[in-house]
């Protein structure tokens, strides 16, 4: 019977709730940018790495390793792109 | 008519009339060729629709060649123009289209499909795979390549040429500068061909991951494959760039958004950030695989294994990563401060010391060595010091401050034709007289490769070094002529001079295609170079399947330990093969792509919708559509093997 | 075709193992196409004109409303796949359309949404910020769109064939597209909504 309850789906359904209830905080109260800001980036990492973990099982496969480098790869060079072109576009010239 | 009047070309010259003739002579001549000979029923079942990775390298090359000529011939004319002072030849206009279409032709169309194709003839082979990972998805890469390719290239005969250079900087190429629809051209052929590049760098990824013999671990993959894997995952993370950059391009100039314009918030510097974003990856994107090609020429021809291995693997490794972190040194001038123009200007250096790394091993490789002097290997040695001269003035365009001297002078023209040239060019032409006994069965001729060897070498030298000079002189790029008191004369007069040389390279090694086709000997066995490698444990030329039997490995080279340590490549009995079936949904799908490119440029959207529609009802019918494939049966294997006298065991 | 008894009907042979790769490394290219969005919004954020800023014309409710929906779908095609793997076809089928309809009323908030915009004045021309916003999000309903259809040419095939070796696969890799849309719409939530509204 176990087997048969999706306690995974569940859990991982739950906490996405519950961390999309914390982001909505930095709406309803009043707070600075940064704080604001910091609370995003952790809920919004965390909940991305939920959905990877719970729901789309990256790591089950045997080419495991070859997804993570992949997905790795992938956000590091995105963020490198955000924050490059940030830094070149709007904070090199202030 | 009114409808028409759009197609008519803006800035009309003779030459685009006679161009114009010619490319439609050629289609009429193409057209009752194949109908004379009845050839269109072969070429539609053995190439149009074939899902073979061998045939689609091989389709990957010709068009690859095709384009060589075309930007060849446009370089030809930017050299006469400039060749004398206060020329005429071209109009300022006619000059800026032939110098866009020359880059974006040999970078997108050439470049890019010849390592395709290199990667798509050889990686199988050598990773002992019979196909790639997804043999159907492969071929409709190559036909959107080619798509793309056409929209480009018909575009100065049918309502204008892009003319804001390869680089296609705003505002310059919006529509208040740009009026024509030529960068729309420029967008959707660079969009579609785009698409098709990702899918082969998802393709190769897992073909290279997935599919490789057994035994092949990952660091006994051949250079050549390891350099395609790390290529595909740049092709991968840079592409999606382009394509949202592409997009927005069009969105300004087709719907009136204001993503690149001065006004209403638009930021025009924007598409010089996301255009290098991406194309910085891209120049490392090329020259990875002419690495690869390079590896694999000097350690045969050495008679040694390659040296530092590891390293090499290393440095690809890390120029990956890197080549995702200098793209603003393609615009230090912009104005952005010295905290920006620092941090770039030391990762840009910082990628050089992986790529001298390289050319040490290299090096080290050929020390002591036995060296044959093959047309292969006179380009592999001719490329190391002729690329570290490139490598050396690029060390110099990556010092910020320096570069308000050099930016955008014919400094960096001779800087990154410099690069491109021996690296990328030089790489292909060895890798293809290297590999071509594996792709038709007989050798190319040795003679007339050298001339073109020595022709394209000496010319290369005269046509680019020069304009280290003129550059540092001041002689600015993209200039269609200059005054006679410059003094820019003489030297720009020695450049054209070694564009002819390299013109004249180029249609000797065309010529040697002919000679050899005619004269060369057709039993050269399946190893004509004593060489090292997998790829080379199957006949010439290629039966489809590849591999009569999965060949076991222990090395990366494990056909030189087959012949020399007595290693046992096939170890196993034949069986019969399963194998991918023929698909012309692949071409199809190309033409929707084609009629809906072709729409969007002149903003025709009934052609769009519908095209549209026939592209979803092409993905709806892959959907459906049950593709078992078809088996190879024993018997056939073993005949064709005793025909083409294959490696593999008779049992 | 060799099929592997002991891995999940997906996984089973060596072609289905490289779809599912080779979807995960487009994943990764999406990654990258979503982050160029982002990296291209951040830098038009303030490039608003004489046009209204996301502050003035942003509101939580639909925005709350889309999120939550997707989210819920997000949960649900998980559910479809458990189904599918405890070989439950009217489970599965149920879930996939519960997943495909909630899709649909998410872009139906979408364009309630966008002629919000339309009358405060926000259009594609407006200004950098608003063609940038618009296009971002444009980007994802587009996958959202894409993904329906998908997901309903999947619907039909496994309630024809039931679970085979080629329609686990399919389901499966569909999933894995349908979560990544949600983890998208995270970040567009995130920093596009609740910064822009913060």
């Amino acid at each position: 019977m176990r087997e048969l309850f999706p306690a995974k789906q569940v859990m991982g359904f739950i906490f996405s709730l519950v961390l999309t209830a914390i982001a909505l905080s930095v709406y309803f109260t009043d707070m600075s940018f940064q704080v604001g800001m910091t609370i995003l980036l952790i809920t919004a990492f965390i909940q991305a790495a939920l959905q990877l973990v719970f729901f789309m099982h990256a790591g089950e496969s045997q080419d495991k390793n070859a997804i993570y480098t992949g997905i790795y790869y992938g956000i590091a060079i995105a963020l490198v792109t955000v924050f490059g072109t940030l830094l070149t576009l709007i904070w090199g010239y202030m | 008519m009114e409808f028409f009047e759009r197609f008519a070309i803006p800035n009309a010259s003779p030459l685009i009339y006679a161009s114009m003739v010619a490319i439609g002579l050629t289609v009429v001549a193409i057209v009752i060729g194949l109908t004379y000979f009845k050839k269109w029923g072969y070429l539609w079942k053995e190439w149009l629709t074939t899902v073979d990775h061998k045939r689609i390298g091989i389709m990957y090359i010709i068009s690859a060649l095709l384009m060589l000529f075309r930007g060849g011939v446009d370089a030809v004319m930017m050299r006469l123009q400039t060749a004398v002072p206060d020329n005429s030849f071209l109009d300022a206009q006619h000059y800026n289209e032939v110098f866009t279409t020359h880059g974006v032709v040999m970078i997108m169309f050439m470049a890019m499909a010849f390592i395709i194709g290199m990667m798509n003839f050889v990686v199988p082979l050598q990773i002992g795979a019979r196909d790639v990972a997804f043999p159907r998805l492969n071929a409709i890469s190559f036909w959107l390549y080619f798509t793309g390719a056409m929209l480009f290239n018909i575009s100065f005969v049918i309502g204008g040429s892009p003319d804001a250079g390869w680089t296609n900087y705003f505002p310059l190429a919006g529509t208040d500068f740009s009026e024509t629809v030529g960068i729309n051209y420029y967008m959707w052929a660079l969009q579609i061909s785009g698409i098709g590049t990702l899918m082969t760098g998802i393709n190769f990824i897992v073909t290279i991951i997935k599919m490789r013999a057994p035994g092949m671990k990952l660091m006994k993959m051949p250079m050549f494959t390891w350099a395609s894997l790390i290529t595909n995952a740049i092709i991968v993370f840079a592409f999606p760039v382009l394509t949202i950059a592409l997009l927005m391009g069009t969105f300004d100039r087709q719907f009136g958004t204001h993503f690149f314009a001065s006004t209403n918030g638009g930021m025009d510097m924007l598409w010089a950030n996301l255009f290098w974003v991406w194309g910085h990856p891209e120049v490392y994107i090329l020259i990875l695989p002419a690495f690869g090609v390079y590896s694999e020429v000097i350690s045969t021809f050495s008679g040694r294994n390659l040296y530092g291995y590891k390293s090499m693997v290393a440095s690809m490794v890390l120029i990956s990563f890197m080549s995702f972190l200098v793209w603003v040194h393609h615009f230090f001038t912009m104005g952005h401060g010295a905290l920006v123009n620092g941090i770039f200007s030391i990762t840009t250096m910082a990628i050089a010391v992986p790529t001298g790394i390289k050319i040490f091993n290299w090096l080290l490789t050929m020390w002591k060595g036995k060296i044959r002097f093959t047309v292969p290997m006179l380009y592999s040695v001719g490329f190391i010091p002729l690329f570290t001269i490139g490598g050396v003035t690029g060390v110099m365009l990556a010092i910020a401050s320096a570069d308000y001297q050099y930016h955008n002078t014919m400094f960096l023209v001779a800087h990154f034709h410099n690069v491109i040239i021996p690296g990328v060019v030089f790489a292909m032409l060895a890798g293809l007289t290297y590999w071509w006994p594996k792709m038709f069965g007989f050798m190319l001729n040795e003679r007339i490769g050298k001339w073109g060897f020595w022709f394209l070498s000496i010319g290369f030298c005269l046509a680019f070094f020069p304009m280290y000079i003129t550059g540092l002189d001041g002689q600015a790029r993209r200039m269609y002529t200059y005054s006679a008191e410059t003094g820019f004369g003489p030297l720009n007069m020695v450049s054209f001079i070694g564009a002819g040389l390299m013109a004249i390279a180029f249609i000797l090694i065309v010529y040697n295609v002919y000679y050899s086709f005619r004269h060369s000997p057709r039993n050269v066995g399946q190893d004509p170079w004593n060489a090292r490698s997998l790829e080379w444990a199957t006949p010439n030329p290629v039966p489809h399947y590849n591999f009569a039997v999965d060949p076991v490995v222990n090395s990366s080279e494990a056909f030189w330990d087959a012949k020399k340590n007595g290693h046992v490549l096939f170890p196993e009995k034949i069986k019969k093969i399963h194998m991918p079936n023929n698909s012309g949904l692949p071409i199809i799908l190309a033409g929707f792509f084609f009629i809906f490119g072709f729409s969007f440029v002149f903003s025709i959207w009934v052609g769009v919708i519908i095209a549209a529609l026939g592209i979803i009802g092409c993905l709806a019918y892959r959907s459906f559509e049950k593709d078992p494939g078809h088996y190879i049966s024993r018997e056939e294997i073993l005949e064709t093997e005793k025909k083409l006298g294959g490696a593999s065991n008779e049992n | 075709m060799k099929i592997d008894h002991s891995q999940p009907l997906e996984y089973s042979t060596q072609q289905n193992q490289m779809n599912i790769l080779g979807f995960w490394i487009f994943l990764g290219a999406e990654i990258m196409l979503f982050g160029t969005l982002f990296a291209s919004y951040f830098t038009l954020n303030n490039g608003v004109g004489s046009g209204p800023s996301g502050s003035e014309v942003f509101e939580i409710t639909p925005v709350l409303l889309e999120t939550i929906i997707l989210l819920t779908s997000s949960f649900t095609i998980g559910l479809a796949t458990h189904a599918m793997r405890i070989n439950n076809k009217k489970a599965t089928l149920a879930f996939l359309a519960i997943t495909l309809l909630l899709g649909l009323s998410f872009l139906g908030v979408e364009v309630y949404e966008f002629i919000n915009y339309y009358h405060e004045g926000l259009t594609l021309q407006t200004s950098a910020f608003s063609a940038m916003l618009l296009l971002t999000l444009g980007t994802h309903g587009a996958h959202v769109t894409f993904g329906l259809f998908w997901g309903l040419f999947i619907f039909l095939q496994i309630k024809k064939q039931g679970f085979t070796v080629g329609t686990t696969n399919k389901s499966f890799i569909f999933s894995l597209y349908w979560h990544f849309l949600d983890v998208v719409w995270i970040f567009i939530f995130s920093f596009i909504y609740l910064k822009g509204m913060m």
